[in-house]
C-alpha cells in the first residue's frame, strides 16, 4: 500500500503485526504512524481540509485516510490510501483495503471523513515534504521520525526539512543528533556549531562540548560548556554534568 | 555447542561494553526531543490562553442551553476542555474565530466528536455523551 508506493517494502503481515491490536477491530491511528516510521516511512498528519488532501494527492504524495463508513453511533472505521481525484467525473480514487481502486463521489468521501474528524496523514520517503504542513507540525513530526526510524533516514529527512526553513533550533539540533547516533561526528560538530552561532542556545553548545571532547578538542569543549553553563535555562543540568566530566578529564 | 557458547559470550561482551559506551558518552547530550520542548514552552502558554477561552465559552448562556438539548453536562464539557493537548485546544479556538457567529455550536460538536472518538478507542470513558448525541 502506501509503503510500497513510496519505494519501501513491507509485506501487509508484518505491518499488520506491527499495527493491528487483535483487542480492538482495526489499528488505532497513533499506531498507524509509528507504524509508518518504524518502517522508514516519514509520516506527517495533514490539515483536515479537502483542499489540503488535493494538494497533496497532486504533488504524488499518497494520503491515508481515516473513514468512518457506518454512522457516528454505529461506527464503521476504515482506513484508506486516496491516490487520486477526478475533478471532471467528482470523485477521489482510492486504494481501499483489498480494493485496488475505489472511485468515491466527493460527497460521499466528505461525508465518511467528517464522521472520522477528518483526520489524515501523508508517508514520504525520508527527505521528502508533505507541501501542506508548516514548521510547527512538520518539526513534531520529525522529531517523532528520528525516534522511530534509522539514524541515516532522520538525517536525511531533516536536511531537506532545513532546506525549508534553515532557522530553526530544532531543526539543526535534530540534524546533529542523528549524525552524532550515526557517529559521523565532524557533520555531527558542523551542525552543532551553526546551532550555536545562530541561536547562542544552551542546548547546541552543550552538544557541541561533547563532541568536541569525543574529536579530541578538550580546551575548545570546555569553552563551549562553560558557554552552555553560563546561559543557564532548563538545560543547566546537563551542562554542568558536561563542564564536570571535562573537568575531570583535564 | 562450545564454540556457539563460546562465540555469543564474546559477542555479549562486545556488545554490552559497546552500549555502555555509548550511554556514558551520551549521558550529557541533549536530544531532540528536548529541544523541542524547550521551544515548546512558548506554545503551552498560548495552548494555556486557548483553554482559558474555550472554558469561557461554556459559561455562554445560549451555548450551554444548546448543551442542555444534547443532554450533555456543561461541567463534564469543561473538563474536557481541560484536557485538551495544548495543540488541540489552540486549534479549536482558531476554528472557533474563524467560524461565523453561528459556528461556535459547530465547534461545541467537535469536541463532542473528539469525546465519542476517543471513548470508542478506549482512550477515555466520559459516556453519557454517545446517547445524547443520538
Amino acid at each position: 500500500m502506501v509503503l510500497g508506493r513510496i519505494g519501501l517494502t513491507v509485506t501487509p503481515e508484518q505491518l499488520a503485526s506491527q499495527v493491528f491490536l487483535p483487542g480492538r477491530q482495526g489499528s488505532l491511528q497513533i499506531e498507524m504512524l509509528s507504524g509508518a516510521r518504524r518502517n522508514a516511512a516519514l509520516a506527517i498528519e495533514i490539515p483536515s481540509t479537502l483542499e489540503a488532501l488535493m494538494r497533496e494527492t497532486a504533488a504524488g504524495h499518497p494520503v491515508v485516510v481515516l473513514l468512518n463508513l457506518g454512522l457516528s453511533w454505529a461506527p464503521s472505521w476504515h482506513y484508506a490510501v486516496v491516490i487520486g481525484y477526478d475533478l471532471d467525473e467528482e470523485v477521489f480514487l482510492l486504494r481501499s483495503g483489498p480494493m485496488k481502486r475505489q472511485a468515491l463521489p466527493f460527497r460521499t468521501f466528505e461525508l465518511t471523513w467528517n464522521r472520522a474528524g477528518r483526520w489524515a496523514f501523508v508517508a514520504l520517503p525520508a527527505g521528502q515534504l508533505a507541501v501542506t504542513v508548516d514548521e510547527g507540525g512538520t518539526t513534531h513530526a520529525l522529531v517523532a521520525f528520528e525516534k522511530a526510524a534509522a539514524p541515516e533516514y532522520a538525517a536525511m529527512a531533516y536536511r531537506s526539512a532545513l532546506v525549508r526553513w534553515p532557522g530553526s533550533l530544532t531543526l539543526q539540533m535534530g540534524l546533529g543528533n542523528s549524525l552524532y547516533r550515526l557517529r559521523d561526528l565532524h557533520g555531527a560538530e558542523k551542525a552543532f556549531r551553526m546551532a550555536a552561532h545562530s541561536h547562542d542556545a544552551a542546548v547546541a553548545w552543550n552538544n557541541l562540548a561533547n563532541v568536541l571532547l569525543e574529536l579530541g578538542h578538550p580546551d575548545e569543549a570546555s569553552r563551549a560548556a562553560e558557554k552552555a553553563v553560563s546561559l543557564g535555562g532548563p538545560t543547566e543540568r546537563a551542562a554542568r554534568e558536561t563542564l564536570g566530566r571535562l573537568r575531570a578529564r583535564q | 555447542m562450545k564454540f556457539i557458547k563460546k562465540s555469543l559470550a564474546a559477542l555479549l561482551i562486545v556488545s554490552t561494553t559497546h552500549v555502555g559506551f555509548i550511554q556514558t558518552a551520551q549521558a550529557t547530550m541533549i536530544g531532540t526531543e528536548e529541544v523541542a520542548r524547550v521551544a515548546q514552552d512558548e506554545a503551552r502558554r498560548t495552548g494555556d490562553e486557548a483553554r482559558a477561552r474555550l472554558q469561557d465559552l461554556f459559561t455562554r448562556a445560549d451555548v450551554q442551553a444548546r448543551l442542555q438539548d444534547l443532554g450533555v453536562e456543561a461541567a463534564d464539557a469543561r473538563d474536557r476542555v481541560a484536557a485538551l493537548t495544548d495543540e488541540d485546544a489552540t486549534r479549536l479556538a482558531e476554528q472557533i474565530d474563524k467560524a461565523p457567529a453561528g459556528g461556535i455550536i459547530g465547534a461545541i460538536l467537535l469536541v463532542f466528536f473528539v469525546l465519542l472518538f476517543t471513548d470508542i478507542l478506549g482512550f477515555t470513558k466520559v459516556f453519557p455523551f454517545t446517547r445524547s448525541i443520538r
